[in-house]
């Protein structure tokens, strides 16, 4: 749809240029993930599901102005590159186009098979925003094509974009009940069915759901809590020295965002490097026997119902293994990751007083102090 | 009044809000200004006249109260989508304040949904659409201008953390802001010779704009910032940055290249004392603000030579800790009398409150609409023509037919409005010992009180007894004044009293309730506190008890459920176990051995 997007770009920008003053910051210069002061448990629960997306995403909710929406927006620059067929609306690899194709034998693009080529691109990061409605998140006709030729070509929406990437919603918490209901859909199921007068479409959502929120705006639905694969806390940072340095580093980014981004170049090509060669690393990552037996142990003691938690920690923990460039899940990578893991996962009780994370390391600490007939701290 | 319409300077009054806007107009990346402000005060007379200092093709873009999300956002030019086929994106209000003002009156009656919407552009300097078929982003990076009377509720704090300068309560004549205001006026009369006073502004900010990026300021000052901060127990770390930017525009528009005092002590003012949510323990704020003078060693003739071109470079002499002392002395100074009027103080009060309108498909305000069946919902007539028009062409043709529009059920939308919902109250009533038939009556009288204005407020009122072994819930929540009480004749009373069981009792009601969409609870419990029974009725051990109801308050207190203690204790040796419950339950106590009725539905809904 080129046509389209000129004629988009003509409107927007014409006005664009006529308002002065607030042009001063540049729209697509985005803040690093490098430079950002903190906030350890939520850079980490983002790069561990980079390394596996199979964790299942992460929720971040905590105080407001704690930087939770600049760091998941920070993390599309040190994700690693993903190979997909040229142009792929769907970011899918050429292999999987051929066999969608071979399924289906009704797609447009039957003719150009053998044409496909691929092209290296980065790990999409969608953004899903608040006023988003129902069709642009699934999908829906081509007003244009409908408008001008009376065609039912289908456009792809937000959940195509994300297939093998990121999908990020801030304020998670204020999402639409309905739209809350699709993702959880296709979360599941990783599949995207769109189903109109006479459009007939199915294709890959596979995606990493990143949430984020302050829990005193409204409670998350516990379905949608639970289809996340990590929870991660974020609280106002309160080391004064630190606070400096977040002041100074806004200031100076605001002022000169190009020379601020080159000044962080080096931290961010190093940190990107790392994640990949994690990536690489992690589906050889070995989880021993007696950690296995210690996370499941760990989850009954808890009484956490279904798997979820037991393949959640010890996916994390094979992921944390792997950025730390080793083969072998040790007992400070389940250690590392235990928190964001479960925290959400246990009962609520009404009465309790203790924080979920608090109490499973206590768990932890108690089969621990069990088995190895000494404090482990 | 010169041509160009109003006079920013004449503007009578507000100094401290004129102050707050010069700070925005110098750096608009402190987000916006909120000027809490009564019905009268010349609040859109200001927010109009900031405007006129401004440059000329700024643009100025008020959004109303009743703005529905698809005005915000923009979508399909329905015109021109139809007439040519193209698909054109018809700006929203918030792209259309791109690089200009964005004027909101009446900030706190703003839907949620379009708060929400504001929070998101505010912090992401952009408007990103995804609807109806059309994705696309607006750049939305505007000066916010938002006024609101407090009595009318409050602002969701989600969105006032976004926004840099809040305006104090009591906007005090210190001497900063005299100062400032004469100079104005010294200058002001060479300028009216040029004839035109708003130049005379623009020029100052203008000048202030281009200084910006070379004040400094000094790590000293910016830990003295976040010390300060921290103290007043203010939440996240974005209130640092707005701090700075504050201090920074301050300086730059006084012609200064670096941060003082003075600054700082601006920026406590209109960012962190604004965000307090707790004050420090021993200092009680005097009763009257005392003129403030600054203090000696500021030099304060800088400030008015704002022509002399001496960079000050040397460092602050004083230690982060001496500034942040001297800030929360200002801070102190400062503060109005009534200090949980300030808006983080009182939200802290009732967090769960404050969204208390529910969505539903019948009543209230249209805010949206969304796919769904004219059977139970109202028809949103522009939104259907827009889902049909894509298909027109498609389905004429398919049909044969030279039908103006083609209409499936697909296209049907629907509206969704959103509508203030009322406050449950829970009555708790002792029935247990023998004051319980009086205290029964004395509660039916107030429900019925309660319940006759119901109607109008939406509320809704509940009942629980309890006596003996457990609580039972005699009237779940209802509207209904026959059913209340009809629930309220049967009766029985004496036995022991479970008070942890019917505080639990009321905090399932009220939770059941909130997920319905009612957000606001209040319980009333009438009774002498004097617990003998644990949630397991076989116990009544006195340490178990009371600690159950301390875990329970707790979590009702968490769940920001207000509470109301009405102690019945007859004797005058009273034990004093009511009023310590109300206090853990961080309600009102209220004492009323004889109240009738009308007293306690008063004190209630008070």
């Amino acid at each position: 749809m080129p046509k389209a997007s000129a004629a988009r770009k003509k409107v927007t920008q014409k006005k664009i240029t006529t308002s002065a003053p607030l042009a001063t910051k540049k729209k697509d210069a985005v803040f690093p993930f490098t430079a950002i002061v903190g906030q350890d448990e939520m850079k980490l629960c983002l790069m561990l599901n980079v390394v596996d997306p199979r964790i299942g995403g992460v929720l971040v909710m905590g105080h407001r102005g704690t930087g939770k929406s600049t760091t998941v927006r920070a993390l599309a620059d040190v994700l690693p590159l993903i190979e997909r067929a040229e142009g792929d609306i769907y970011n899918r690899t050429v292999k999987e186009v051929e066999e969608q194709t071979k399924q289906d034998g009704t797609s447009r693009k039957h003719s150009d098979i053998k044409h496909l080529t691929s092209e290296i691109v980065p790990v999409p990061v969608v953004d899903l925003p608040l006023g988003a409605t129902e069709d642009r998140v699934c999908g829906t006709i081509d007003i244009e094509q409908a408008l001008t030729k009376g065609a039912k070509s289908f456009e792809p929406g937000l959940l195509a974009k994300a297939n093998r990437g990121f999908l990020y919603i801030d304020e998670v918490n204020l999402l639409d009940d309905h739209l809350v209901d699709i993702l959880l859909d296709v979360a599941a199921s990783g599949v995207n069915v769109v189903e109109r007068e006479g459009i007939s479409v199915k294709h890959p959502a596979r995606f990493v759901l990143v949430g984020s929120g302050n829990p005193e705006e409204g409670e998350l639905r516990p379905q949608l809590l639970d289809r996340f694969g990590l929870h991660a806390r974020i609280t106002t940072i309160t080391d004064v020295k630190l606070r400096v340095e977040i002041v100074k580093r806004r200031r100076d980014f605001d002022a000169a965002p190009d020379e601020f981004l080159e000044k962080w170049k080096d931290e961010q090509t190093a940190l990107r490097e790392r994640i990949t060669a994690a990536k690489k690393l992690a589906p050889r990552v070995e989880l021993p026997e007696d950690m296995l037996s210690l996370i499941a142990e760990l989850c009954m003691n808890l009484g956490i119902d279904g798997h979820r938690g037991e393949l959640t920690v010890s996916r994390a923990a094979a992921a944390f293994a792997a950025l730390h460039n080793r083969e072998v899940v040790t007992l400070d990578d389940v250690k590392s990751v235990v928190n964001p893991a479960l925290r959400h996962r246990l009962r609520r009780d009404p009465l309790e007083t203790i924080d979920a994370g608090e109490k499973v390391e206590r768990e932890l600490q108690k089969i621990l102090s069990a088995q190895y007939s000494e404090p482990v701290l | 009044m010169n041509q160009r319409g109003l006079s920013f300077a004449d503007v009578v009054g507000m100094d401290l809000a004129k102050r707050a806007l010069l700070l925005l107009a110098v750096d608009p990346l402190l987000g916006g200004v909120v000027i809490p402000a009564s019905v009268g005060s010349g609040k859109s007379t200001l927010a109009r006249a900031f405007a006129n200092i401004l440059p000329d093709d700024t643009p100025f873009v008020e959004l109303p109260v009743n703005a529905t999300e698809d005005r915000l956002i923009g979508g399909l030019d329905l015109e021109v989508a139809l007439s040519t086929g193209k698909r054109v994106i018809e700006k929203g209000l918030l792209a259309r304040a791109h690089g200009g003002v964005l004027y909101v009156d009446s900030l706190n009656l703003l839907d949620a949904g379009v708060s929400s919407l504001l929070m998101d552009t505010l912090s992401r300097g952009a408007v990103v659409i995804e609807r109806e078929g059309l994705s696309d982003i607006h750049p939305a990076a505007f000066m916010l201008v938002a006024t609101y009377d407090q009595t009318d509720g409050e602002v969701s704090m989600e969105l006032l953390d976004r926004i840099g300068v809040i305006v104090p309560f009591v906007a005090q004549n210190d001497a900063e802001t005299r100062a400032e205001v004469v100079r104005r006026i010294v200058q002001k009369k060479r300028a009216e010779e040029s004839g035109d006073e708003n130049d005379l502004l623009r020029g100052l900010i203008l000048a202030a704009r281009q200084l910006l990026p070379n004040v400094i300021i000094y790590d000293e000052q910016l830990d003295a910032l976040a010390q300060t901060a921290l103290e007043l127990g203010i939440e996240g770390n974005r209130v640092d940055v707005f701090a700075a930017r504050a201090a920074i525009a301050n300086a730059a528009l006084d012609g200064r290249s670096d941060v003082q005092e003075q600054d700082l002590k601006l920026a406590a003012k209109l960012v962190l004392m604004p965000r307090a949510t707790r004050l420090p323990e021993d200092d009680v704020p005097p009763e009257e603000p005392p003129e403030q003078q600054l203090p000696k060693e500021e030099p304060k003739n800088q400030a008015e030579n704002s022509d002399s071109e001496e960079p000050p470079d040397d460092k602050p002499e004083k230690t982060p800790e001496e500034l942040q002392e001297l800030l929360m002395e200002s801070i102190e100074s400062e503060l109005p009398k009534n200090i949980l009027a300030m808006p983080f103080m009182q939200q802290r009060k009732a967090k769960a409150g404050k969204r208390s309108a529910s969505e539903n498909s019948k009543r209230g305000r249209y805010v949206r609409s969304q796919p769904g069946d004219l059977r139970n919902g109202k028809l949103a007539l522009v939104p259907t023509l827009m889902a049909a028009a894509p298909w027109q062409k498609a389905r004429k043709h398919a049909r044969a037919t030279d039908a103006k529009v083609v209409m499936t059920k697909d296209d049907i939308r629907v509206k969704r409005f959103r509508d203030k919902s009322g406050t449950l109250f829970v009555f708790i009533v002792d029935s247990s010992g023998s004051m319980a038939l009086n205290r029964m009556r004395q509660a039916k009288g107030a429900v019925a009180q309660l319940l006759q204005n119901a109607y109008v407020h939406r509320d809704q009122v509940a009942l629980i007894a309890f006596r003996g072994k457990k609580s039972e819930l005699l009237l779940p929540p209802s509207q209904s004044v026959e059913r209340a009480k009809r629930a309220l004749d049967v009766l029985p009373t004496g036995g022991g009293t479970p008070l942890a069981s019917a505080l639990m009792l009321a905090y399932q009601t009220v939770i059941q309730v909130r997920s319905k969409g009612m957000k606001q609870a209040t319980l009333v419990l009438l009774t002498d506190g004097r617990a003998n029974t644990a949630l397991d009725a076989s116990q009544t051990d006195k340490q178990k008890i009371a600690k159950e109801l301390q875990d329970l308050s707790a979590m009702i207190r968490a769940e920001a459920i207000s509470s109301v203690v009405i102690d019945t204790q007859v004797n005058f040796v009273s034990r004093g176990e009511a009023e310590k419950l109300a206090a853990m339950l961080d309600g009102k106590y209220i004492y009323l051995p004889n109240a009738r009725a009308e007293h306690i539905a008063a004190a209630v809904s008070a």
